[in-house]
């Protein structure tokens, strides 16, 4: 497939708010980005601005406070998501479609059931939690992550394993947790599927405790994908740190990409697998 | 006095109000039992207008006269000043001012800037407040069809371990207010995702009893799709698009025009407090700008003090035309609501749109994409009158000259009796230079605000370029101005910063005034950035005082006297008085936000020092001015507040804006609080990396003078070292002088025979630990 005929939904409720830049983004690499209202894909829309899950490409969640995450971050989104497009967004991910989360949308992806999905494509209970950052309250600060992936993630194949990428951590619920008493049987199954993409790490390049490791979350886990690697959810915002003037510290570098920083890796990433696979 | 007020015989409530022939005592009765907030000389010109009526006032025009004449709405006590020395300050390139003002950025797009205060609902309530206040500036600029881009909060609280038992009665503990106000900022701001990315936190006891926050917004867009605050067309229609309106929010104007009283505090907490709603914001603002960028607005406005009362009489006689608005078709949060509480009502997250019979589908087509309520209220009528009509019956109707005509005062000024000595007396010089800086950089004033910073999300949108933290990932220390990038097709970006400068207005109002724009544009220049607008948010007393007043009127004359000489247009502000409580005023304190253009966003530089063996340059020259200073406030002494001379800031930001877009220049801190020896403590922070500075050549001023002066007009400067000659050529003609290099991994400072050295480490906890151990429970 064409670059320019990949075709990505990015998703919003009220209270996502990253979905201008990840759809300028998108579209900065060359492919068909819209904005799709959630009720556009659920048929609540007046006919005209219907859309229909199948004709997109990649189905995008993006960063925000989807319904003002009241509940508990993601759990809104989610709900509404299950209640009207679960047959349709098991078709999606069934058909090897990529599914992108970005902070909330990671959040709404385990909410969903969709990661890191060990029982099945969708499962009927959430896996796990992203839980309030042990701090007690938000965090915007930037992150180093290791690529820690074998291959099987879509989105990280631009990435060397072992890497080290700079993305912008931004949020208040990013512990991720598992059930206490299957947390090591399950972060072994994570490991064996290779479903870990990325996890935090110190200056000198060690896994570490907070604030490098912003919310304490289990195993400094800071990204996940499924077991078929087409669907990725992210805790830190690549797209925060896509052009290399985003980049924290570029005033103290002199060499690098000129124009753009380590969160393009992952747009290109499935922008190249989608291009490569259909 | 009750039989002044008749209930009328309908199935809802609405009273007349019969003014007649009262009397003074009467009429100050009437407007204090109706908490209208009105003097009784205003008492009395709606009596006489109501006289020749030859009829009464209802309540529904009592109210609104009340809302529309409050100090608040119509500035009364300070157009008069603002006429003679801040509104004259423009630039051809200011394209309106409205809500906010909105300023060209390049041929095709504008930005928008406005900031206001929103002291007393946050002193009451400081997480609603908070939160209102920003969801109100947001407003404020989404009015001009701008979407909204970034956010700035100067904040102004008691000392954080002030001791409970000496706090004064009515008042909220700092501890307290600031948790409050910080939580109410980072839940709005985060919710909405609006990246909040400048400001500054300042403590003295002065605002125990009234803390002072402000609230700044900057917006953008193409030049086509901003509007005006009025309508265009006699045929347009009013829309109401957002929230419910309810009983939350009455009286919030009039509560804020008057002293912070025990009294006044009760009216706040019976419900003059709004109460806020982000996820309904952040799609009202994404309706609003997609109205406006369809070209479908023929006028916009936002809801805020005074509710519809204010909006659609200003709307309409902007435009020379009246309005008529049906108050039963506004939707409502509860049942049982008197006409007079839907009209003034000051419920959150609402925007008055006006719009053409044919443009109406459009637009509430959009509205109902994003969830967001919007109805059509009323109209626009030719002649120059406002009608309301609650279920057929007209509640209200005013010739709107009237109605929005407010009083315009020329209150008296006059200097206190004493002010604060600015004689140079200054204390014996410190033994221990190094406990001195760690102390200054310690206070919290000084000291690092990260646990704030990072708990606002600063980079939302992904176009914070610089951000507040600059310097090494985890060692981050303060830039002196965020810059954003408004366009990814574009290197040009825009700087924001703040400055707010109580201590030197305290002793000297002019200087203070001056002061704060003086600082704001070197804030912009340090990291390349051209000077561009200011909007100033002017925090002072009871302006019926006329000490109070005389404070505000040199602080507006130093603000426009220097803006005017740098040729820096000021095309938006606000002004907040009866700032007072049981203690008196809180500091009189002028705050300015200013924009600064960057031509090239890759040539832009940060507070953090880069390298080893990098010249070390101070800009500017310095004085023995450290009256109001941080080190003042250590110890004991007085001395002259700092004075600006806008010529050679003009000259000096020139020179050196070249040096920096040459890339001669690798990092670049203002001189402010805690003057040169914290400046250069900072830079080393950020980069991790120490420095050799030899003050020698300021001699023979007193070493403490030349380390903790805050004079105006100075920047330190990292230079290239294989720039340094092309540095000090393009600076020639200013002064600078030649101070040492940067490396190793301390801060040496010596002059003679005088040295001290701090390790980074020690700087580094004694800095960033301040304000934790104050707040953080553990």
């Amino acid at each position: 497939m064409k670059r320019s005929n990949v075709r990505v939904a990015v998703v919003y409720i009220e209270g996502t708010n990253c979905e201008d830049e990840s759809v300028a983004y998108f579209r900065h690499l060359g492919a068909q980005a819209e904005k799709v209202h959630l009720k556009q894909l659920t048929r609540d829309a007046p006919a005209d601005l219907r859309r229909d899950l199948d004709d997109y490409d990649i189905l995008m969640i993006p960063g925000g406070f989807a319904a003002g995450d009241y509940v508990r971050a993601g759990t809104i989104f989610a709900a509404r998501m299950r209640s009207k497009l679960s047959k349709d967004l098991v078709a999606f991910v069934k058909a090897g479609k990529p599914v992108f989360g970005v902070c909330n949308g990671f959040q709404v992806l385990v909410e969903a059931g969709l990661l890191p999905a060990l029982g099945g494509v969708m499962t009927e209970e959430p896996e796990a939690v992203l839980a309030t950052n042990d701090s007690s309250h938000y965090e915007c600060r930037p992150s180093l992550l290791r690529m820690e992936n074998a291959g099987s993630c879509a989105f990280t194949r631009t990435l060397k394993k072992g890497q080290i990428v700079t993305f912008i951590s931004a949020h208040a619920e990013g512990k991720l947790l598992f059930p206490e008493d299957r947390e090591k049987r399950i972060l072994k199954e994570l490991i064996d599927n290779d479903q870990v993409v990325f996890r935090f790490v110190d200056d000198r390049g060690k896994y570490a405790g907070y604030p490098w490791n912003p919310s304490g979350t289990t195993f400094n886990l800071a990204a996940l994908c499924n077991r078929d690697g087409n669907v990725f959810g992210v805790q830190p915002h690549p797209e925060r740190c896509f052009f290399r003037h985003l980049r924290p510290d570029w005033t103290r570098a002199d060499q690098g990409d000129p124009v753009y920083g380590d969160g393009k890796a992952v747009f290109e990433g499935v922008l190249r697998h989608v291009e490569r696979r259909f | 006095m009750g039989d002044r007020i008749r209930r009328r015989a309908l199935p809802f409530s609405l009273h007349d109000i019969t003014l007649g022939d009262a009397s003074a005592h009467e009429l100050a009765a009437i407007s204090e039992r109706m908490g209208l907030a009105l003097s009784v000389d205003e008492m009395r010109r709606i009596q006489a207008h109501f006289h020749d009526l030859g009829r009464d006032p209802t309540e529904v025009e009592l109210q609104s006269l009340g809302q529309a004449w409050s100090e608040h709405c119509c500035y009364k006590s300070s157009k008069v000043i603002l006429k003679e020395f801040i509104f004259p300050v423009q630039a051809p390139y200011v394209i309106d001012r409205g809500d906010a003002g909105v300023v060209e950025f390049d041929e095709d797009h504008a930005y928008a800037l406005r900031i206001e205060s929103h002291n007393h609902p946050s002193a009451i309530e400081p997480y609603g407040g908070a939160n209102t206040g920003i969801g109100g500036i947001l407003r404020d600029v989404l009015a001009m069809g701008a979407q909204p881009i970034a956010l700035a909060d100067p904040l102004h609280f008691g000392p954080l371990d002030y001791p409970m038992e000496k706090l004064p009665r009515s008042t909220r503990h700092p501890k307290y207010l600031f948790g409050g106000v910080v939580a109410g900022i980072r839940d709005y701001g985060n919710r909405v995702g609006i990246p909040t990315v400048a400001g500054c936190i300042l403590f003295d006891e002065g605002y125990l009893g009234n803390i002072v926050v402000n609230v700044a917004c900057v917006g953008f867009g193409k030049k086509s799709q901003f509007v005006r605050n009025r309508v265009g067309s006699e045929n347009a229609v009013f829309i109401l698009g957002g929230g419910r309106t309810g009983r939350d929010g009455i009286h919030g104007v009039t509560y804020a025009s008057v002293d912070l009283t025990d009294k006044a505090v009760e009216g706040w907490e019976a419900g003059a407090v709004q109460l806020g709603d982000p996820i309904l914001k952040e799609p009202l603002i994404h309706a609003c700008v997609e109205s406006a960028q369809a070209g479908l607005l023929d006028g916009l406005k936002d809801l805020g003090g005074g509710g519809l009362s204010c909006v659609i009489g200003e709307m309409a006689l902007g435009g020379g035309f009246g309005a008529e608005v049906d108050l039963e078709k506004v939707l409502q949060k509860e049942e049982g609501l008197a006409p007079w509480e839907i009209w003034v009502s000051e419920s959150q997250e609402r925007m008055m749109l006006a719009v053409l019979p044919e443009n109406v589908d459009r637009v509430l087509r959009i509205f109902d994409l994003y969830d967001v309520p919007a109805t059509v209220i009323g109209h626009v009528i030719p002649e120059k009158v406002c009608r309301v009509r609650y279920q057929g019956t007209v509640v209200l109707e005013m010739d709107l000259a009237f109605y929005t005509g407010g009083p315009e005062y020329t209150r008296p000024y006059k200097p206190p009796a004493t002010l604060p000595s600015q004689d140079l007396r200054l204390p014996r010089e410190p033994q221990d230079y190094r406990s001195t800086i760690l102390k200054l950089l310690a206070s919290p004033n000084v000291a690092s605000k990260e646990y704030v910073i990072r708990q606002y999300d600063h980079e939302v949108r992904a176009s914070t370029v610089l951000k507040p933290l600059q310097g090494v990932i985890g060692k981050a220390a303060h830039g002196d101005a965020s810059v954003i990038r408004p366009r990814i097709d574009s290197w040009r970006a825009l700087a924001i910063s703040v400055a707010s400068t109580p201590y030197f207005t305290a002793i000297d109002p002019y200087r203070g005034g001056a002061t704060a724009v003086d600082e704001v544009c070197r804030n912009l220049v340090a990291v390349g950035a051209n000077p561009h607008s200011l909007t100033n948010c002017l925090n002072f007393g009871n302006p019926e005082k006329p000490d109070r007043l005389w404070f505000f009127r040199e602080a507006a004359r130093g603000i426009g006297t220097t803006a005017k000489a740098l040729g820096i247009p000021i095309p938006s502000g606000n002004v907040s008085f009866y700032n007072e409580s049981a203690r008196g005023p809180c500091p009189p304190t002028p705050v300015v936000l200013g924009v600064g253009i960057v031509e090239d966003l890759r040539q832009c530089v940060t507070s953090d020092f880069k390298r080893t063996g990098d010249p070390v340059v101070l800009v500017g020259s310095t004085q023995a001015e450290l009256g109001g200073s941080e080190y003042l406030r250590l110890r004991e002494g007085t001395a002259p507040a700092p004075t600006v001379d806008p010529l050679g800031l003009r000259a000096s930001t020139e020179h050196l804006l070249r040096a920096i877009h040459g890339g001669t220049v690798a990092a670049a801190h203002d001189l402010s609080h805690g003057g040169l020896a914290v400046a250069a403590s900072e830079m080393c922070l950020g980069g991790d990396i120490g420095a050799d500075l030899k003050t020698t050549a300021m001699d023979p001023m007193r070493w403490d003078v030349q380390l903790f002066s805050e004079s105006n007009g100075r920047w330190l400067i990292e230079v290239a070292k294989d720039r340094y000659e092309a540095f000090t050529h393009l600076m020639e003609g200013i002064p600078t002088t030649y101070l040492g290099t940067t490396g190793g991994r301390s801060l040496h400072l010596g002059r003679g025979r005088q040295w001290t050295s701090l390790a980074i480490p020690a700087m580094r906890k004694a800095w960033s630990e301040a304000i934790p151990n104050q707040v953080v429970v553990s």
